[in-house]
């Protein structure tokens, strides 16, 4: 039963994004200050939560893998940092998009801005170092993504006391009620793409390890009990 | 009093350096709503893309493995 | 206690063989005084209050470029000789493995920022500064170096394996590190700036050295198991690549 879980899921994102869509453009009032390129927002900020909610999966679940020695846990970590990646991409493309409409600067070095850069690499290794590393750079990697979720918070912090002289771009802070909740819904649309994108992934890989045990022990010479 | 001028009204903000000025500001806004729309279209499409080319990267991940289970069961099967 | 002198006998021996023939200690100074150089070729012609800015900068991307090399060093003579495994072997704590490296890589990393700094101090003449509070400049170095080191020690352990694909140390190595290169570019530059919050800046340094370091030997172990068995998923992994290159069999009529 639960391996339609994901696909109830995207069937409830699709049918939630013309939804989202509508709100966005059509009910949300034209924010006073940026006007109509604020729009970006409503997609952006959450593909940023995403990524981070599952660049600290990816971590949970790397140390889960590494203590336990568990399959499970190795999935999910994959599939999360995946998502990172992806998340982070569209964030990160995002990012200076809106930059360039409102300011005229794609990127402003910000705190924020850095440091999601920064973790948007650190996955990115993560993925490179599973597929191209050495003969047993699992271990590697999980211990990778482990730092990867730790130096999030620190880079945050370290680039904020860093920049102290930069202007706070802070736009969550103090929205009306009609923007939040806009946001809320493009947030649970993405929310439960992401899920359940990750959802698949992480089966596909358990698929691939049990795939593998059995050609391995179908090749194997040793006889078969009969 | 000229009895025509009598019954037409006084116009206001309609010589020429008022609505010239008024013109430069609707184009100024209309450019901004034109550039914002185009930056907006971008993005979400930029979104869109890369959720679904990863959306194809695993439909393409599932097809291969089936097939790969269903080799391994001919296999097993003609052992 | 055992574990301290176990870590002091391994690191006795790396840095005495080091002393032996001095390959690391040459190479990693000639490098430092080779940025050094490019750096003063590269930001000579900006006005002196703009240099100022960018020494932080160009301190810690030394540290950096020379951290990456040595790291790949260090365990050189594990890689040729595949010692790894009979260190493993051996009824040695494996966290005196793992410090006693820290502690060969600190080493070379400080006697190249005591290259870097003088020289860095005679090139640009906004550095100079730095001779003024010795003592922060010390500790700075030491917790930013110490900081460095422990991640990539971690790494460079992992990946010394015989195949030797040292570009993926660069690319874990870099991004990796930055929390500890960001605190320490603020502290630098509060440090030229003679800025009151300073020592505050490098407790908390101390501090992230310490989560660092803990990390660091809480992964030690399981990361170089992976490095010195490989085993069943490197069968797969090439299993299936076997699989897919081959043209899928036919099915039974």
């Amino acid at each position: 039963m639960s391996k339609y879980v994901p696909y109830v899921l995207l069937a409830g994102a699709a049918a939630l994004f013309p939804y989202c869509v509508q709100r966005v453009f059509l009910h949300t009032p034209i924010e006073a200050e940026m006007g109509t390129a604020q729009k970006i927002f409503y997609f952006h900020v959450p593909l940023a939560w995403i990524c981070m909610l599952f660049a600290v999966v990816c971590g949970i679940a790397a140390g889960i893998q590494l203590s336990k020695r568990s399959e499970r846990a190795e999935a999910v970590a994959v599939a999360a940092g995946e998502m990172t990646v992806l998340a982070g991409l569209g964030v990160l493309i995002t990012g200076p998009i809106w930059g360039d409409a409102t300011w005229g600067t794609p990127w402003t070095g910000d705190a924020r801005q850095v440091s999601t850069a920064l973790l948007w690499l650190v996955f990115v290794a993560y993925l490179l170092v599973r597929r191209y590393g050495p003969s047993n750079s699992e271990r590697i990697a999980a211990a990778l993504a482990i730092f990867g979720a730790i130096d999030v918070p620190i880079i945050y912090y370290a680039v904020k006391i860093w920049k102290t002289t930069h202007p706070q771009t802070g736009v969550v802070g103090s929205l009306p009620d009609s923007m939040w909740n806009t946001l809320w819904v493009c947030l649970l649309a993405l929310m439960m793409l992401s899920v359940a994108f990750v959802w698949i992934r992480a089966g596909q890989e358990r698929t691939a390890s049990a795939l593998d045990r059995a050609w391995i022990a179908a090749e194997s010479p040793l006889p078969k009990p009969a | 009093m000229n009895p025509i001028e009598a019954e037409t009204k006084k116009v206001e903000g309609r010589d020429p350096a008022t609505v010239r000025l008024k013109r430069e500001y609707e184009a100024e806004v209309e450019n901004k709503v034109a550039s914002d729309y185009s930056h907006i279209v971008w993005a979400y499409g930029i979104i869109w893309a890369l959720f679904a080319i990863y959306g194809v990267i695993l439909w393409r991940r599932s097809v291969a493995q089936r097939a790969d289970l269903d080799a391994l069961t001919a296999k097993l099967a003609g052992k | 206690m055992r574990l301290l002198r176990q870590t002091w006998l391994l690191a006795r021996n790396d840095l005495r063989q080091e002393a032996r023939q001095l390959e690391l200690v040459l190479t990693a100074g000639f490098f430092t005084l080779v940025v050094v150089v490019m750096f003063a070729l590269a930001f000579f012609g900006l006005a002196a209050d703009v240099q100022r800015k960018a020494i932080p900068g160009m301190v810690w991307l030394c540290v950096a470029f020379v951290g990456a090399l040595t790291l790949t060093r260090v365990f050189d003579r594990e890689r040729e000789a595949a010692t790894l495994a009979a260190l493993l072997a051996a009824p040695v704590d494996r966290l005196a493995i793992y410090l006693a490296k820290l502690v060969v890589t600190l080493a070379i990393l400080l006697l190249c920022s005591a290259i870097m700094v003088p020289g860095l101090g005679l090139l640009f003449p906004a550095a100079q500064v730095f001779a003024a509070d010795p003592l922060a400049l010390i500790v700075l170095m030491v917790l930013g170096c110490l900081g460095y080191a422990a991640i990539g020690t971690l790494f460079a352990a992992g990946l010394a394996t015989s195949s030797g694909k040292n570009v993926l140390l660069s690319v874990i190595l870099y991004p990796l590190t930055t929390p500890v290169l960001l605190f320490a570019l603020v502290a630098t530059q509060r440090l030229l700036d003679g800025h009151p919050e300073l020592w505050n800046t490098l407790a908390q340094m101390a501090a992230l050295d310490v989560v660092l370091v803990a990390v660091g030997a809480a992964l030690f172990e399981a990361v170089l198991i992976g490095a010195a068995n490989p085993g069943a998923p490197a069968q797969a992994r090439a299993a299936r690549a076997a699989r897919f290159a081959a043209p899928p069999p036919a099915p039974p009529p």
